[in-house]
């Protein structure tokens, strides 16, 4: 085991400094800069913006929703809020092209409200299924 | 407002049992996209010192189907994964600097990991949609930034090994390894996030990278291609500046050999003998349709110029800027039946995107070295 982690870490420590080496050595400053600011607004949208509103999401959702009900906003925003993110680049067709009808040739915005008509189907789905298991055994969740 | 602690995370899915079997998948899906990356970069290097076979034909198509599957894939996975373990953002570093030095370590290493992560597949995304807002180079960054985060993630497992092996050994309900407050049961089961995570993954990945898939096309609701107008493009005859010259009486198709040229119009290829094959176009965005393409063998053009077999080919195109301006076919390819100089598509004459008057469609190459236009055919030393 110990051998073990020690060959992992010096691979891994070898391959970020290789990748490090082809990211300043391929591309110019003003380039590296770009990325070097991608890396970074990454982790503060992630964790100073996303997360926040999840954990808002879940706080304000686990005092004022029903368990059931609860779980059943649980599955739908795991279904569709990364599908949603997903969506993005391709409902505002940012990279489409005049001359190429083979790009972005699809209508996203009905298919993402297809995709989250289905994700609110299944979250009822759930929901009314934790109401129907609760129903006879409602002396059994006390004690949980 | 209150900066939370560790210990304000009270919820018992956020548990090593959950982070070590998301991580898992994870993982899987990063080794996956590693693979088929290289694969990639290596297929689209000129003069590969081992060359890659030429069959079987759907090797490229699959390798990169799966490249783009794996990383939209890990995008759900790497959400719920950094929602399990959040509470560690807010970890105290130790007081004494014996022990605080590798603790900070290894926070810095999970640092790189989160943030390639996120950027590796937010571009690669971007890439298959076509997006650009950035000013570096897409192909170069996300070669690079791979290493980075393979490299952190194989850190981040040598850290964590015991504990994984612990936690994906246990049951998911497991507790021994969680924080001593972490015991409010979440509205979800442990099993039920684990259930949610991997269908929003395979979700993600049927969405928006099944595009081309036989089958699955049409309920990719979010693929940024389709097989609606057949074999999709990438480059028009127009955005590579072509037009004027692949349409003109003045073409000329040169096929050269050392002192040997022989010059030869569209009219002269298509009284050639013709062949016909099934073969894909498969790009790097993960894409691929296979169309019926009929032509000239290369081999037939190559020994009119009395070119001896086992040589490189180089097929260069009427567009003179770009990757895709020319590319170096190694002897397997150059000698394979099945790479033709096409002239038809699906029964129809070659449409000027698709590289009329003539391009080379060869078995399992990446697309975008499927050289369209090709005014030039030479024979290397």
């Amino acid at each position: 085991m110990r051998a073990t982690r020690g060959g992992l870490i010096l691979l891994g420590t070898v391959g970020m400094a290789y990748g490090a080496w082809l990211l300043v050595s391929r591309q110019d400053l003003g380039q590296i800069v770009e990325v070097v600011l991608w890396l970074a607004a990454a982790v503060v949208i992630h964790d100073g913006i996303l997360a926040p509103m999840v954990l808002g999401l879940g706080w304000v959702g686990g005092r004022l929703l029903p368990r059931a009900v609860a779980r059943g906003a649980v599955t739908v925003l795991v279904l569709l809020g990364p599908a949603a993110l997903i969506a993005i680049p391709v409902l505002d067709r940012f990279g489409a092209k005049p001359d190429n009808p083979t790009l972005l040739d699809r209508d996203y915005t009905q298919g993402l409200l297809v995709f989250a008509t289905l994700c609110v189907c299944a979250g009822v789905a759930v929901a009314l299924g934790e109401l129907r298991s609760r129903q006879p055994a409602r002396t059994n969740v006390e004690e949980e | 407002m209150r900066i939370p602690s560790e210990d304000s995370f009270t919820s018992r899915l956020r548990s090593a049992a959950v982070a070590a079997r998301v991580g898992l998948w994870l993982g899987i899906c990063f080794l996956v996209a590693l693979a088929t990356g290289l694969i990639s970069h290596y297929a689209q290097v000129d003069h590969q010192p081992v060359p890659l076979p030429a069959s079987p034909s759907w090797f490229y198509r699959v390798t990169q189907g799966l490249h783009v599957a794996a990383g939209t894939a890990a995008i759900p996975l790497l959400l719920i994964k950094l929602w399990v373990v959040f509470p560690k953002l807010f970890q105290p570093l130790p007081r004494q600097v014996r022990e605080a030095l590798p603790t900070a370590l290894e926070r810095g290493s999970i640092a790189v990991l989160v943030s390639t992560s996120i950027v590796q597949l937010a571009t690669g995304l971007l890439n298959v949609a076509q997006w650009y807002p950035w000013g570096f180079s897409f192909r170069s960054t996300h070669y690079a930034l791979a290493f980075v985060a393979v490299g952190a993630l194989l850190v981040h497992i040598a850290v964590k090994l015991p504990i994984i092996r612990d936690a994906l050994k246990g049951d998911v309900d497991d507790t021994s390894h969680d924080r001593p407050n972490a015991v409010r049961p979440g509205s979800v089961s442990r099993r039920g996030v684990l259930a949610l995570a991997g269908t929003s993954a395979v979700a993600a990945a049927v969405l928006y990278a099944a595009g081309t898939v036989p089958g699955l096309s049409r309920i990719a609701a979010l693929s940024p291609r389709s097989r609606e107008h057949g074999i999709p493009i990438n480059r028009t005859a127009h955005s590579a500046g072509v037009v004027a010259e692949a349409s003109s009486a003045a073409y000329r198709l040169e096929v050269v050999h050392g002192a040997t040229t022989r010059s030869l119009t569209r009219d002269d290829l298509v009284a050639m003998k013709q062949r016909t094959h099934i073969l894909p176009i498969a790009c790097v965005e993960g894409w691929s349709v296979a169309g019926e393409w009929g032509g000239v063998r290369l081999r037939d053009l190559l020994d009119l110029v009395g070119a001896p077999p086992g040589r490189e080919v180089r097929v260069r195109s009427i567009q003179t800027f770009s990757a895709s301006a020319d590319t170096v076919l190694p002897p397997n390819f150059a000698d394979d039946d099945r790479t033709l100089m096409a002239l038809v598509l699906d029964g129809e004459t070659l449409s000027m995107d698709h590289g009329y008057p003539v391009r080379l469609i060869a078995p399992d190459r990446p697309g975008v070295m499927q050289t369209k236009w090709v005014s030039r055919i030479e024979v290397l030393g």
